[in-house]
């Protein structure tokens, strides 16, 4: 157990919470500078959608979150938990028994579906 | 070295074992009881490693087969099926914090993090571990460049935002 990790991961915590909170009360609008890459190149980025996904997730309304980016609303959660199970070990200062891993194929899959899903979304 | 209290845990076989000390682990390893394909950990370290990696065994114990199995050769060079299931997860693959750094910092650097990523176990899987390494360490990095600029964004928006807010106030 390292007190500097858990502090880390506590702020960490605390901060996607309050993120998270005022998301869901301003929608985002204001105080999120928005995606970068969209505003120089005019394509769409494999993230684009998520803070509006997201705004409509908190309010309850799941599909309409799935529409604006349905690869990052299955993917960001999933990986939200893979990357939860590291931090605690992390703070524990040695690995946790079990991982969340794909395995080999699984990665590949992944990684062929977000480059689909990017190509993909600006091309259609 | 002095940190002869240090304990050292060890697997074999998918069973965690210890904690031992230094001088017991390294006689563990003469003996051939442990080979250098078999991961050990202590606190402090990020992760298990194959006891023929960690910088304090260099060259103990790894040049001796163990003479009670009836195999032939040295161990000194571990072959990749000789590696336990629990091998693959050595090198780190930063899948998912690529994932993340994909989804939410809005920064294609992270696509090509995941594509990194995807290709650590793999070569773990077909014994190439420098290859895995080289492939960790790059995802590593990507991960890095696009959170970093996900940063350098958020901190340019945020000062854009309080000059706006300053000069709204002084007009």
């Amino acid at each position: 157990m390292h007190r500097d990790r858990a502090i880390w991961a506590s702020l960490a915590v605390l901060g996607l919470t309050f993120a998270a909170y005022m998301l869901r009360e301003t929608g985002g609008n204001g105080w999120m500078p928005g995606c970068v890459f969209k505003k120089v190149t005019g394509f769409e980025c494999p993230g684009c959608g998520m803070t509006r996904g997201t705004y409509a997730l908190l309010h309850g309304r799941v599909g309409e979150a799935f529409g604006f980016n349905p690869v990052g609303m299955v993917l960001l959660p999933l990986a939200m938990i893979g990357l939860g199970i590291e931090v605690i070990g992390w703070v524990r200062g040695k690995p946790l028994p079990f991982r969340l891993n794909p395995g080999r194929w699984g990665a590949t899959v992944i990684a062929v579906v977000m480059i689909a899903w990017w190509v993909g979304r600006n091309v259609v | 070295m002095i940190c002869t209290h240090m304990s050292w845990y060890y697997s074999k076989n998918g069973t965690q074992l210890g904690p031992v000390t230094e001088e017991e682990l390294k006689a563990k390893a003469s003996s051939g009881e442990v080979i250098a394909a078999d991961l050990i950990w202590r606190e402090g370290m990020s992760d298990w490693k194959p006891y023929g990696q960690v910088a304090e065994f260099q060259g103990i114990g790894m040049v001796s087969p163990p003479p009670a199995s009836g195999t032939m050769g040295s161990v000194s060079i571990p072959q990749p099926s000789a590696y336990p299931a629990a091998y693959a997860q050595q090198v780190p693959n930063y899948l998912w914090q690529s994932i993340v750094a994909t989804v939410l910092c809005c920064m294609p650097f992270g696509v090509v993090a995941i594509v990194f990523a995807a290709k650590v176990d793999g070569l773990v899987a077909r014994g190439d571990i420098a290859g895995a390494n080289a492939a960790s360490k790059s995802a590593k990095t990507w991960v890095t460049v696009a959170v970093g600029c996900w940063l350098a964004v958020v901190a340019i928006y945020a000062v854009v935002v309080l000059i706006a807010i300053i000069g709204g106030a002084v007009n």
